[in-house]
């Protein structure tokens, strides 16, 4: 199994992510490793379209479009330099909503626990 | 359908429960990104034709199944985009970074797509058979004789086929299954295409080969494979013509001049990755040649 590929290319926002908790808590489950790479791959989704939600709506009109191509063109620097210069505390906005998105997961994992 | 749901009805239920909840709060997700910025991404959608699929292919981190929900009105901007980037994009996803066998959850999900992609019955195991992989490094074959007497002079109809495909030179011995007629005149354009558009696989590396070496033999002959190359989405419809090569190359499978110009795969240092599978097709209805 390899597992690489489950972050294979590396996101700008990869610095603020921190998943070992969920990563934990699916290690404890019983599950085979397709499922875990499966259910693994659905999290990193889910963070990155939060992601983009919260970008795109602190974002003007243009500015989504630069966004958008900066993305598109995966440049790190371009994506940050823009950002941190047309939103306030990105940052902070954007570390927020992986960490609101986390507790939803984590709850879901609780709940899915509970049918074990 | 959501692909994650692909095969789930009979998984653990705690899997299920977070699969499925995990997957419909990203396609909220994604139907909230579009409602409300959906002008951007049609922007995105337009203008990414202007770009190389090689820069696609690692960088288009903007999921396919999002911009394949936009609304009608994208709708031509969305054909503009080649179907390969999402091709391309689609299996990135789901191929490892090595090349090698997939796994069977994989090789279900590459099945998936390419079934999706090209509208074809595509399968890594058909009637029982499997190859050792469908996922291996291509390597450069010759051109093979199609009947007795045939030779690159024979062989090449026009100049241009004569100035692209000369170089690769004849193969001194026949093909794993002899010559593809039985003269020149008996040559139709069916055994003209098979030798264009042919590939060589361990086929004495399939598993249960040497259990039941006829069926297996005559199971291969001719078959035809679905060959795509996962890092510019270029597909082409080949018939296994040929067994090899031998294992210690460390390639898989070898591809005629033609297959490999067309799919863009070289030789040498710069061997590389194809996708392999079965086309299940009993009425002969799926013609050779290239997936444009």
């Amino acid at each position: 199994m390899n597992y690489n590929n489950i972050m294979k290319k590396k996101r700008f926002y990869a610095h603020l992510v921190e998943t070992s908790s969920i990563t934990v808590e699916l290690a404890d489950m019983e599950l085979s490793q397709e499922e875990r790479l499966h259910l693994l791959n659905l999290v990193n989704s889910n963070i990155h379209n939060s992601v983009l939600e919260t970008v795109l709506s602190n974002l003007a009109s243009e500015d989504k479009k630069i966004f958008l191509a900066n993305l598109h063109s995966n440049d790190h620097d371009k994506i940050w330099s823009h950002l941190k210069s047309k939103i306030e505390n990105i940052e902070e906005k954007i570390k927020e909503s992986i960490e609101d998105l986390k507790k939803e997961l984590q709850k879901d994992i609780a709940e899915a626990k509970k049918a074990i | 359908m959501c692909y994650y749901f692909y095969r789930m009805d009979f998984k653990k239920p705690h899997y299920r429960h977070l699969a499925e909840k995990w997957a419909k709060r990203n396609e909220n997700y994604i139907q909230k990104l579009i409602n409300e910025h959906k002008e951007a991404f049609e922007w995105l959608a337009q203008n990414t034709k202007k770009l190389a699929i090689s820069s696609l292919a690692g960088l288009f981190i903007i999921s396919s199944p999002l911009i394949a929900k936009l609304t009608p009105t994208t709708v031509s901007a969305e054909k503009s985009i080649d179907r390969n980037v999402f091709l391309v994009s689609d299996l990135s996803h789901v191929l490892p970074d090595e090349v090698g066998p997939l796994s069977e959850f994989r090789e279900k999900e590459v099945e998936e797509i390419l079934e999706r992609t090209f509208k074809l019955k595509i399968k890594a195991q058909l009637n029982g058979i499997r190859l050792n992989t469908t996922y291996g490094k291509i390597g450069a074959e010759q051109h093979l004789s199609r009947y007795p007497g045939d030779n690159i002079v024979t062989h090449l109809d026009s100049e241009e086929e004569a100035k692209e495909y000369w170089s690769a030179g004849m193969a001194p011995g026949l093909g794993g299954w002899g010559y593809f007629a039985d003269s020149q005149s008996e040559t139709t354009e069916k055994e003209k295409m098979r030798e264009k558009y042919y590939i060589a696989v361990q086929a004495f590396l399939a598993p249960g080969f040497n259990e039941d070496r006829q069926r297996y033999l005559d199971f291969f002959k001719f078959r035809k494979m679905l060959v795509v190359n996962p890092h510019n989405g270029k597909a082409v419809v080949a018939v296994i013509g040929d067994a090899g090569p031998a294992a210690w190359t460390g390639k898989q499978l070898g591809g005629s001049p033609e297959v490999m110009k067309y799919l863009q795969r070289y030789d040498g240092r710069q061997v590389r990755g194809v996708l392999y599978f079965f086309i299940d097709d009993p009425n002969d209805e799926v013609p050779l040649g290239p997936l444009e």
